[in-house]
């Protein structure tokens, strides 16, 4: 098909820019160019922030906050092993009974050549029996 | 300075160089989006719009295509997005139109039959901007059809089709009211292809 240019189109009326056009322009253009920068350093301290709490997060995480691997061994007394099954584990069950020690001694007491030394090897007494 | 070198200035941020293309341009932009879209108003508002774009985003410029070419793409881009947005919008009389604006609107030449013009804007304006911004390209604008196809990033043949559907819908729309258009009966319907 044979392409023909409209003729009647050129009579359509043509217009031209306003006489204050580039004034308009340049004047848009600086303002445009505060925003950007306006915007830019919105986005820079957006990006500082959101780092410095990154940050915060981390360093709270690092000292601040219980670790699992510490736990192991921090509630032992003295003379316990480390080896001991379970201990400052949650892995154990606390049974707590009363114990009578004098009639315990008293009926050891009558086999001959039995030598029972009571001492006390913490401050704090513990009771209970870990099984 | 030639308008590559022009571009090479105002990627650099050069305000000078920008202001240069804003008076080569500034009139055939307005024109071409006045075309588009019929309202002064907004040819000048889209047309400010062109050259925030062309400032801005001057590092996208390739120098394989000309800068008129690069500049009416960006137009052409920014007129389809405010066609479509006039789609969704409630239509609006061309008669309303021009009461609105014309009081403010800077002619090139001044216009010889007002009734005509404004019946062949109606035309225009009842065609799609699928089709509107081809014909515009090239029976107002004189670009190529190779030089369209590359600005609205379509085929050749896809830019050839919609150009003559363009024009046989135009066509059939000014003899649906022969009366309306007097230049008819003198027989200047069509011109010499130049493209």
């Amino acid at each position: 098909m044979e392409m023909k240019e409209l003729n009647y189109l050129k009579k359509l009326e043509k217009v031209k820019a306003p006489p204050d056009f580039d004034q308009r322009v340049m004047a848009q253009l600086s303002l445009r160019k505060r925003s950007e920068i306006r915007a830019r350093r919105l986005r820079l301290s957006f990006a500082g922030a959101f780092g410095a709490l990154a940050v915060l997060v981390i360093v709270a995480g690092l000292f601040f906050l219980p670790q699992k691997g510490d736990l192991r061994y921090s509630g032992l007394e003295k003379g316990f092993s480390p080896e001991f099954s379970g201990y400052g584990q949650q892995n154990y069950i606390p049974i707590t009974e009363s114990m009578e020690y004098a009639g315990e001694v008293r009926s050891k007491a009558k086999q001959p050549n039995t030598i029972y030394i009571l001492e006390q090897v913490s401050d704090t007494t513990d009771t209970r029996i870990k099984y | 300075m030639d308008e590559q070198e022009l571009m090479k200035k105002i990627e650099e941020g050069d305000e000078m160089a920008f202001a240069q293309i804003v008076r080569l341009y500034k009139s055939r932009i307005v024109n071409f989006l006045y075309q588009l879209t019929s309202n002064y108003e907004k040819a000048v508002e889209l047309a400010q719009e062109t050259f925030m774009r062309v400032y801005f985003k001057a590092k996208r410029y390739r120098p394989i295509a000309p800068v008129s070419s690069w500049i009416y793409t960006i137009a052409s881009n920014l007129a389809k997005t405010e066609m479509k947005k006039n789609q969704r919008m409630k239509t609006v009389s061309i008669d309303d139109e021009y009461s609105r604006a014309s009081s403010q609107i800077y002619y090139e030449d001044n216009p010889e039959d007002m009734e005509t013009i404004k019946n062949l804007r109606k035309a225009l304006n009842s065609l799609h901007s699928r089709y509107r911004i081809p014909v515009v390209l090239k029976d107002i604008e004189g670009f190529s059809q190779e030089e369209i196809a590359e600005m609205l990033n379509k085929p050749i043949g896809t830019i050839k089709a919609r150009i003559s559907r363009g024009r046989a819908y135009l066509k059939k729309e000014i003899e649906k009211n022969p009366e309306d258009f007097d230049f008819l009966s003198k027989g200047e319907e069509y011109g010499d292809e130049r493209a």
